[in-house]
């Protein structure tokens, strides 16, 4: 088309978007029409297969977070804060389906839309506190200070969710046990697995695109800095 | 003796700036430079409102970071030790960085307590003394005139008695006397072996007390020289324009 | 060490100075507190069961209410005429600032507790028995310093931005979950009876949030107030 840019190289990271549509695509036809149906719940435990991969993702893009902001505030670089907001909004949208499946679940499962559950309630805090840390960003001005702001917002918040989730189970006393591939059918794993890598992947995509662009939208702003003016020559009058 | 000598023999400049660049946003207030001030001087910055004297006075006194370019103090950068940094210069702001539902003598008790000088009343009244402040003592800053606030916080360039001293419109707001004042003070520090840089709109007393001056222009250094050439060489440029 | 703890002493005294000179911003502060406390009661209705049930939790609300109101002001005067720049010229450690103004903000906070459970006690018929009134005022004060610490720190993180006002209890209504169920919890038994004794747990669980709060405000606080 436009002959005097440089056509652009198919960006690497797009490698790994697809195998995301990939490894989702197949963990859910197994998972939807392969797998055996659960014994005490049935059909409605498919969601299962979406659901656990979700929860494991949206917290490994929050420790991601965690680890930007660190390395954002020790070396003050920005490639650093860019992976932060990338990662901390990757976080976000996840935790919030998240949400969402918890919900369809629970009233199919339990009868009821929410349940102050040890696990949905600390979700549903650790959204809230990241949130938080984004519409901080979005008033903070200067690039230094935003980059400072969102990180250590993005620590306490992060040190928090511990608290939170050792909090709620003391709180309610009652919790459902974790489960954990080991007791599960085979039939059932591969589908959590495939998912899993599937959303890991698609995760990846979003913050390596995410963070270029923020990086790229930095750059754009910035204004080059000005050429050395001629110094004036002294006259004396 | 104040000057401190690095084992050469040759004490290290108060500071030198080199390609020294701020940028706050999109605007570039301070860029490409070049600026190394020996121990002892009085250096007199001039240009106009926004040419980006405050900018380097900041960055001096280690508030702001260099968007680009090295700034070095007594032979140090601020990331090595932010700590002595702030230990070697005192800034007089725009600001007046009063609490104003304090006294004077709280404020000068609290200032001196956080320098460990002595807080005996007698002393701090003292100090209140020196910058003509003493029937104020226990009044409310927040009833002080604009010249009054002015010379309480001299009162804490004073007491904090750093290496180099910066002053940020040092003039503005003060009455005559008060302006003889500060010009003796810049006097005794520069015989006390202290750097001092002035930043100020009063150049004509301004350039009576500096050694040198610089003259910025939308960011940039457009000239140096001995301080009494100054106001010949604004004469000559307003000529040209 | 000895510097943090006589420059955090220093700037206390300060601190509590400028409070006591605005304390009908305070006197405002618990009114607030009050009012909070009769619109819970006209919400759940004349129901005094269920009043006295959530009575904890009420008080609890009401004094996270008045901290949005007090933290957001503590860092107003340091702004107005920069005198926190002044401070850290001179210099201070920036830790130094961070736990005179905690300190400050929890004595505040915790001044707000003899009001509130007065009125707590009339407005919801609760019974505070004279052997639990120490239990009710320490969990008080942990309750007060566990929003204090990152109080403080969001307050000076948000006070130099736009929409701060919304911003503050954005970011500290959430954080401080951990707060709200420990204080809420221990209240509950100091006042409607603790026949298993788990008043203490929660207690402790309540000072190691505290704990962990503080130490982590300490270390980030030189990092949110420089300019950059």
């Amino acid at each position: 088309m436009n002959r005097g840019i440089a056509p652009q190289r198919w960006p690497r990271e797009h490698w790994v978007g697809l195998a995301a549509v990939g490894l989702v695509l197949t963990g859910s036809y197994i998972g939807l029409f392969v797998a055996p149906a659960e014994r005490h719940m049935g059909e409605v435990q498919r969601i299962m297969y979406v659901h656990v991969p979700t929860a494991w993702n949206a917290l490994l893009c929050f420790t991601c977070a965690f680890v930007a902001a660190i390395g954002s505030l020790w070396t003050g670089r920005e490639r650093w804060d860019a992976t932060l907001v990338a990662s901390a909004e990757a976080g976000v949208v996840l935790n919030g389906l998240l949400l969402i499946q918890g919900s369809l679940w629970g009233r199919a499962t339990w009868g009821v839309w929410w349940d102050w559950d040890v696990r949905l309630t600390t979700s549903l805090v650790l959204l809230l506190l990241f949130i938080g840390v984004l519409s901080l960003r979005s008033f903070a001005t200067g690039s230094e200070r935003r980059a400072s702001l969102t990180a250590v917002a993005a620590i306490v918040a992060y040190v928090d969710v511990p608290l939170v989730y050792f909090c709620v189970r003391w709180w309610r006393s009652l919790h459902q046990i974790q489960s954990s591939p080991a007791t599960v059918d085979p039939a059932m794993v591969l589908p959590l697995r495939l998912n899993a890598f599937g959303l890991m992947c698609a995760a990846t995509w979003f913050i390596v695109r995410r963070a270029r662009l923020e990086l790229a939208r930095r750059r754009s702003s910035e204004t080059a800095i000005p050429d050395r003016i001629e110094r004036i020559e002294v006259r004396h009058v | 003796m104040k000057v401190a000598a690095d084992p050469s023999g040759t004490p290290s400049p108060a500071f030198s700036a080199r390609d020294l660049s701020r940028r706050y946003g999109q605007k570039w207030a301070l860029a490409h430079l070049d600026l190394t001030a020996p121990q002892g001087e009085v250096l007199l910055v001039a240009g106009p409102n926004g040419s980006g004297k405050t900018t380097l006075l900041r960055l001096l006194a280690g508030l702001l970071r260099p968007s680009v370019g090295e700034l070095e103090l007594f032979g140090r950068t601020l990331a090595s030790d932010p700590f002595t940094w702030r230990r070697n210069v005192t800034l007089l702001s725009h600001a007046s960085y009063l609490y104003e539902p304090l006294t004077a003598l709280e404020t000068v008790r609290l200032w001196a307590r956080l320098l460990g000088r002595s807080t005996a009343e007698a002393d701090l009244r003292a100090r209140l003394a020196e910058v003509g402040l003493e029937h104020e003592a226990d009044n409310f800053v927040s009833g002080f005139s604009a010249g009054m606030q002015k010379r309480l916080s001299f009162a804490r360039v004073r007491l904090e008695d750093a290496r180099l001293v910066l002053l940020d419109e040092p003039f503005a707001a003060l009455d005559t006397a008060g302006q003889e004042l500060v010009t003796e003070w810049i006097a005794v520090d520069r015989r006390a072996g202290k750097t001092v840089v002035i930043a100020s709109h009063n150049l004509e007393r301004a350039a009576r007390i500096a050694d040198r001056a610089v003259l910025l222009s939308r960011g940039q250094m457009t000239w140096q020289g001995a301080a009494r050439d100054l106001p010949g060489v604004l004469a000559g440029l307003a000529r040209v324009v | 060490m000895s510097e943090l703890r006589s420059q955090t002493l220093t700037l206390l005294a300060k601190d509590l100075r400028l409070e006591w000179r605005a304390k009908a911003r305070l006197v405002a502060v618990g009114v607030f507190g009050l009012l909070s406390l009769v619109v819970f009661s006209i919400a759940v209705g004349p129901d005094s069961k269920a009043l006295t049930a959530g009575a904890a939790g009420f008080l609890v609300i009401a004094l996270l209410l008045s901290s949005t109101l007090a933290l957001a002001e503590s860092f107003r005067i340091e702004h107005e005429r920069r005198a926190l720049e002044g401070i850290l010229l001179l210099p201070v450690r920036p830790g130094a600032v961070f736990y005179s103004k905690a300190i400050a903000n929890t004595l505040s906070l915790a001044m707000l507790a003899p009001g509130l459970s007065l009125f707590g006690v009339v407005l919801y018929g609760v019974e505070l028995q004279p052997a639990n009134v120490v239990s009710f005022f320490t969990i008080w004060g942990l309750a007060a310093a566990g929003l204090s610490a990152p109080g403080t720190l969001y307050a000076a993180m948000t006070a130099q931005l736009r929409s701060r006002d919304v911003l503050l209890p954005l970011l500290l209504f959430p954080l401080v979950v951990p707060v709200l169920m420990a204080s809420c919890k221990a209240l509950a038994l100091v006042l409607t009876g603790d026949p298993m004794g788990q008043m203490h747990s929660w207690a402790l669980l309540l000072l190691c949030f505290d704990l962990i709060y503080w130490s982590l405000g300490g270390i980030l606080f030189p990092f949110v107030i420089e300019e950059g």
